[in-house]
């Protein structure tokens, strides 16, 4: 796992989205097996008490569960996941659209570009 | 009981006051990065948390006790200069620590070795400065202590050794111990950090969990350095 | 701990004096062997020479001995090194003590070495004459033999090398508690107090000469003196300066563990 971090906002909450990205996007599966916390923070380079806090997190959304002995898992709800994604896509969305109107361009500017994926 | 306390801590030398009533708290389990300008004062409360200097006032408490046999017992520290008697070999070097350090782990001491490609056999005084300050490293990570304190490990060292050795704080990191680093390279190491006190003037100036510090300024932790200390 | 330090202190130590050790008693067989050409000059010269650095060489051991130990001190408790042994958990005063052992073992160990050498170089019936016909009166006079006269003297004169070793000890912390370690300044407290403990040992004789009028005339004329008297003064000064060594031994202690403070 490639994350790219700022120093400048509190990094759990970046752990927090990236990981939900990977979760989301299917990088990370449903039901798969996450590496321990130390592991992950060495991987990540992160203090391991910020990276807890973040799985915390994660866990309190649904995202991932932990198993007494066995460590921390993706969520099998696909369900779940799949709510998650179309939030994204959502969020994505007001956002692209937002910044489009900002520049001035028109609902059907708008649509034209996405249809031309960009060009 | 806290891990490490300093209680109203002063130190001159002569009529220079170097610390001026330091009073501040180590927790176990954390990682914390003492940052402060050269010459502020972070070598010398170093030194008085390791009994290499006594207070002028104030008191060092770990575990509760004053500095003595006992707090050296739990604690790795790593020096800034080279100290070993260079006339030993690495691997004699190695058994010395073993037989004085109960917490000691002589085959992490010598996979450590092995990975940043020193040879075992070679006197200290054969080595280079750097290669030098890479045994003084590994005879610190290979300790089981409760608290490392490590006085500027990233200075004058390239930027792959410079990852590896966050790399082993990192997975050093064993549950209830905690990690004192003094640093001004802050930029490189805030991430792996919880907390972190800012020294200047030897006096103590912000302390806080890094997180908390980055959400309520929005900026990093370099970033308010600069802004705090500004020429 | 201990056992520890000392085997570290013991391996830095002999590592070097082995080979002084190792010249005088070469030379000494060099010595002796070419003086037993009894025929050629050049020969007699050669062994002349070889006898000289024979003393050189024992002369060598004991400067040697005494200065390492003082240059070894203070690199260990205030040099670059003073962070190993700081932060090494042993206290103060096991620290203080293998180096009071390795510096009593190995004083031992170079007068007997230099006994070594002086026999192997100078036994021989004709030296033993002169020997003994130097120190028969005395020990005649003050009823010993040789042979125990000769043992209290190297007696007193190795407590008194251990005495001057202690004093430098002195110096060197109270050089760097008062003085940030220059080096003149620790000499100077150094020797203030090794001529603050040979008052010390002329006082107590003093003392115990106020009660004895035999004991003052020790003092007062230049006569021979009585034999008990004397015998006992040399005993005394033994114990003495037994005392001295012990005393300079906690004052030391008490003074390394009020702390260090290291550049």
């Amino acid at each position: 796992m490639n994350f790219i971090f700022d120093n400048n906002t509190p990094i759990y909450l970046q752990l927090v989205k990236q990981l939900k990205i990977h979760i989301v996007s299917g990088k990370l599966k449903p039901g798969e097996r996450l590496p321990s916390v130390r592991d992950l923070s060495l991987e990540l380079k992160v203090n391991p008490n910020t990276l807890q806090k973040s799985l915390f997190e994660l866990e309190e959304m649904g995202l991932i569960f932990t198993e007494r002995t066995n460590g921390k898992f993706v969520t099998g709800d696909s369900q779940l996941i799949e709510k998650y994604r179309k939030e994204y896509a959502h969020l994505l969305c007001q956002d692209f659209v937002l910044s489009m109107q900002e520049l001035g361009f028109s609902k059907d500017e708008t649509i034209h570009y996405l249809e031309n994926g960009g060009n | 009981m806290e891990l490490l306390k300093c209680v109203n801590l002063s130190k001159q030398f002569g009529k220079k006051t170097v610390l001026n009533n330091v009073n501040l708290t180590i927790p176990r389990g954390k990682i914390i990065g003492l940052l402060g300008k050269n010459g502020t004062g972070k070598s010398t409360l170093i030194k008085l948390m390791n009994d290499l200097l006594t207070p002028t006032e104030g008191e060092v408490l770990i575990n509760g006790q004053k500095v003595g046999v006992e707090s050296k017992k739990v604690i790795a520290y790593l020096p800034e200069r080279t100290y070993l008697d260079k006339s030993m070999t690495v691997d004699s070097v190695v058994k010395f620590f073993a037989k004085f350090y109960s917490d000691f782990d002589t085959e992490k001491a010598y996979k450590l070795l092995n990975d940043l490609d020193l040879d075992v056999n070679q006197k200290l005084t054969k080595m280079s400065k750097g290669m030098q300050e890479k045994v003084q490293l590994v005879l610190v990570m290979s300790r089981k202590a409760e608290l490392y304190i490590l006085d500027e490990p990233l200075g004058g060292v390239d930027p792959a050794t410079r990852d590896y050795i966050l790399d082993t704080i990192l997975s050093n990191f064993a549950d209830g111990a905690s990690v004192i680093i003094s640093t001004h390279l802050i930029s490189d190491i805030e991430r792996i950090l919880d907390e972190v006190i800012f020294i200047n003037k030897g006096e103590i100036v912000l302390t806080g969990a890094t997180e908390e510090l980055r959400g309520r300024e929005g900026e990093s932790i370099d970033e308010i350095f600069r802004r705090m200390f500004k020429c | 701990m201990l056992k520890h330090l000392l085997e570290y202190d013991f391996k830095s130590k002999f590592k070097v004096l082995i080979i002084f050790y190792a010249l005088a008693t070469f030379f000494a067989l060099l010595t002796r062997i070419f003086f037993s050409f009894e025929n050629s000059l050049v020969l007699y010269i050669i062994a002349q020479v070889c006898s000289g650095v024979t003393i050189s060489m024992v002369f060598n051991i004991l400067i040697n001995n005494i200065m390492r130990m003082w240059a070894r001190f203070r690199t260990n408790f205030y040099g670059d090194e003073s962070y190993l042994t700081h932060t090494l958990p042993v206290s103060k005063t096991t620290h203080y003590l293998s180096k009071f052992i390795c510096a009593s073992v190995s004083f031992l160990v170079s007068f007997a070495f230099i006994g070594v050498a002086l026999f192997v170089a100078y036994y021989s019936e004709e030296n033993i004459q002169i020997i003994k016909s130097l120190i028969l009166p005395l020990a005649q006079t003050y009823d010993s033999s040789i042979g125990g006269l000769i043992i209290v003297l190297l007696l007193i004169l190795y407590l008194e090398f251990f005495n001057i070793l202690q004093c430098g000890f002195t110096g060197i912390i109270l050089g760097h508690r008062m003085q940030s370690g220059k080096v003149g300044f620790s000499v100077l407290y150094g020797f203030i107090v090794y001529s603050a403990s040979q008052t010390a040992v002329l006082v107590a004789m003093f003392i115990v000469a106020l009660f004895n009028n035999d004991a003052m005339n020790l003092f007062v004329t230049n006569e021979m003196v009585d034999i008990g008297i004397l015998k006992f003064f040399i005993i005394f000064a033994i114990i003495i300066y037994t005392l001295i060594s012990v005393v300079l031994c906690f004052i030391n202690i008490k003074l390394f563990k009020k702390g260090v403070n290291v550049d």
